[in-house]
């Protein structure tokens, strides 16, 4: 007996525990589900610690309007049906922003987040076309998409070769399934209207095997080759690259990849790669230096400091620093509590937010939810990364077609 | 007790062939079909179209894959790329302005073409040889599918589902879609339930037992070992329409990956080959538990008030349904079914048993 008046005890304290937090006012909650366990592994740690550390940042500052901020991270494997249920689990929890960083739970999310009228964030993953506002209303793909990445990158070739592309030749290497496929399109077009020669290079999957790829870029002789690869087939192709005696500056990087892969290839052996990338590398910026002295000095910091000094990590802070500002920019412009549409409204009023110089500029409009697409080519010197231009968004009206195009079908 | 046999005597063929030889397991069934009924009503709407949909399509894809590789006894590993095939072809056919019913037939039958077609060419090995030829469908499904934008539709290759449409009636909420798949998984398990006590099934169980013994009795292996995939092909491409129109909305390669023919498989196996109620157990446990034992991990530790860094909590879920599994096939190798079925055979006579040991 004296058991059971225990574990009623204990119980009640429980239930006890669940009305109280019920009572207090709702926090401003992002809801993260991301894949930590399968795919996207490369990432999701560094950009979901980068996501915690920004929220405790906020709360030791005051919270947003005066009420503490919450990011609730949960796994779902990269199953697409696991992501729906953390989406309704969460959506049920009040939650109306939402963040995926995986391409198959983010299309799985989308129709959802459309019909319930909730904020879906896709930064760099997902469906491109979203940027188009008049078509996804609920949709917020804030950075480049792959096409406009890639345009950026033809734009810093352009600059390489003092405007004139027409005796170029461009490689393009790629991972053959829709994330490599995505920007073929527009450097057809790109080719066309600048007169450079593009040569496609398919990899199968994993990537692990990249031989013939590269001894048919020695025989080519691209000028430089376009790369949408991720993880390990960067390492993989550095390693052909260096066997086929191709130099390594020719070797412009889609936005995934990062420090663990040149320390894979070598700091030494990786000088000279460039990448295109919307957030500044490194560590001298100055939101990253405010959560070293206020978080990671006091040992309050969200997990290892290794996994901040790996430029996914500077990824997550621009994406979640975006999502904090239009929080701001809401509760300022129509008050606490904050609503999907003040919320949706507060997104659309970001101009030229950078983050303190941590990011390309965004200008969210209700038509482009991309907010701009800018990047800029970085180069990596053996020790750090040296920015090669501005912040560009080359070709938007190529760009423009395509998601125009592409949004159209959506409609149907 | 609990399953009276007193008074149950089969004195004839007709008798004998029953789907339910005891009144228990009838009432067990008609009591479970009528939860499954008024599940709308008493199950919380988040666990209505995240568990309990998800749950009864998958249930009745893996019978259609139980039936080829649990009764034919065919290892089969290209199971997502047939459902891709139909799931593909119904959406446009709906596109197109089909009406869904015939969609839904269209997806099955399109699968059900393509799924035995490509049996003629790899029943020509066996055991696993088989298994290789099935995984090189799966890897020529998903080349097709990243190749041709025609099929796989626009940007990032995802395709949109109109909304579903039955008896000219729109399905548009949670209930709706969940009938429309509870319905689909009943009537797969009322095929399936019927198989096992017709000719035919016992034909796919004499090939499965040995196919040159099945041909010596006159039973064409090769022909039943067809009808075997081209049945279970159909169930397959209907399953992936569905689980498309009413759980996705929308559809993308991912979702017929290879991972996803392996996850049927354990599906299949785990619940135990051959068994229809093992099926629903293995689809429960492969689908289901990785996200409940990950909700129970983070309610635990976050109750606890213990700091576990997010990449741990995500991964102690899966140390621990992968533990499950190996834990489930070492006390009954023949799966969750055949656990079930020992609990009913203790119980059978209970407590009248006790008295002999």
């Amino acid at each position: 007996m004296k058991k059971f008046t225990k574990a009623l005890a204990v119980l009640s304290m429980f239930g006890g525990a669940v009305f109280s937090t019920q009572a207090l006012a709702e926090p401003f909650k992002i809801g993260i589900c991301y894949d930590l366990s399968k795919a996207y592994t490369f990432a999701t740690p560094q950009v979901s610690q980068a996501a915690m550390d920004l929220a405790k940042l906020i709360n030791m500052k005051g919270g947003i309007g005066g009420e503490p901020v919450e990011v609730i991270v949960r796994d779902h494997g990269n199953e697409p049906q696991r992501g729906i249920e953390c989406y309704s689990k969460l959506s049920r929890e009040g939650v109306f922003v939402f963040d995926t960083l995986s391409t198959p739970v983010s299309l799985a999310i989308l129709p959802r987040a459309m019909e319930d009228g909730r904020i879906l964030m896709q930064s760099l993953v997902g469906r491109g076309d979203a940027v188009d506002g008049t078509v996804f209303d609920w949709v917020y793909p804030i950075g480049p998409t792959y096409w406009g990445q890639a345009a950026n990158d033809v734009a810093y070739i352009k600059q390489l070769h003092d405007g004139d592309l027409s005796d170029v030749k461009v490689g393009f290497v790629y991972f053959d399934y829709p994330f490599g496929q995505e920007p073929i399109e527009i450097l057809e077009t790109l080719s066309e209207k600048e007169g450079f020669e593009l040569e496609l290079y398919p990899v199968p999957l994993p990537g692990s095997d990249q031989a013939g790829v590269w001894s048919k870029v020695r025989r080519d002789k691209p000028d430089h080759v376009i790369v949408w690869m991720l993880g390990g087939a960067h390492v993989v192709a550095s390693k052909e690259m260096k066997r086929n005696r191709i130099p390594m500056d020719k070797y412009i990087s889609v936005n995934w990849l990062n420090e663990v892969d040149i320390a894979n290839i070598g700091k030494e052996a990786a000088k000279g790669i460039k990448r295109g990338t919307n957030v500044v590398g490194g560590q001298d910026i100055a939101l990253y230096q405010e959560i070293m002295a206020e978080l990671y000095d006091k040992g309050e910091g969200s997990g290892p400091i290794e996994k901040t000094q790996d430029v996914f990590y500077n990824t997550g802070l621009a994406m979640y620093s975006i999502m904090f500002e239009a929080a701001r920019k809401a509760a300022e412009a129509e008050g606490l509590p904050i609503t999907p549409t003040s919320y949706k409204a507060g997104l659309e009023s970001l101009e030229g937010y950078d983050a303190n110089g941590l990011m390309a500029p965004v200008t969210v409009t209700a038509e482009d939810h991309g907010g701009g697409g800018k990047t800029r080519i970085e180069m990596w010197d053996g020790e750090t990364w040296v920015p090669q231009t501005d912040w560009i968004s080359a070709y938007t009206d190529v760009v423009w077609g395509v998601v125009k195009e592409s949004s159209a079908k959506y409609e149907q | 007790m609990f399953y009276r046999l007193s008074g149950v005597h089969h004195a004839n063929y007709v008798s004998d062939s029953r789907i339910f030889k005891v009144p228990a397991d009838r009432n067990l069934t008609a009591f479970i079909f009528l939860i499954g009924l008024a599940a709308p009503f008493i199950i919380p709407s988040l666990y209505l179209n995240s568990y309990m949909l998800p749950w009864l399509i998958w249930t009745a894809a893996a019978l259609g894959l139980n039936l080829v590789t649990g009764w034919a006894g065919q290892l089969h590993l290209g199971y997502a790329a047939v459902m891709a095939v139909g799931a593909y072809s119904s959406i446009h056919a709906a596109r197109f302005g089909v009406p869904w019913e015939f969609a839904l037939i269209i997806g099955g039958l399109t699968s059900s073409v393509i799924g035995s077609l490509f049996a003629f060419a790899a029943l020509r090995v066996k055991g696993l040889y088989l298994a290789l030829t099935t995984l090189a469908m799966q890897f020529v499904m998903d080349w097709v599918l990243t190749h041709s934008p025609a099929i796989s539709g626009g940007s990032h290759a995802s395709l949109q589902s109109p909304t579903l449409a039955l008896l000219g009636q729109e399905i548009t909420t949670d209930t709706g879609f969940y009938y429309v798949a509870f319905g689909w998984c009943v009537l797969v398990t009322i095929f399936m339930l019927n198989l096992k006590r017709t000719g035919l099934g016992r034909a796919l169980v004499a090939v499965r037992e040995k196919d040159f013994a099945a041909a010596i009795l006159g039973v064409n292996s090769f022909y039943y070992k067809i009808l075997a995939f081209a049945t279970s092909s159909f169930i397959a491409g209907v399953s992936g329409a569905l689980l498309v129109a009413t759980f996705f909305f929308l559809a993308a390669p991912e979702q017929f990956s290879v991972a996803v023919s392996i996850q049927v498989l354990a599906m299949v196996i785990v619940g135990g080959l051959g068994s229809i109620i093992g099926s629903y157990f293995g689809v429960a446990l492969i689908l289901l538990v990785p996200g409940i034992v990950n909700g129970l991990v983070v309610t635990l530790s976050d109750g606890l008030g213990m700091q576990i860094d997010v990449e741990t909590l995500a991964h102690i879920p899966n140390a621990v349904y992968g533990a499950l599994i190996v834990i489930i096939l070492l006390i009954e190798p023949l799966g969750l079914g055949k656990l079930y079925g020992n609990i009913r055979d203790y119980l059978m006579v209970w407590p009248f048993d006790q008295f002999k040991k």
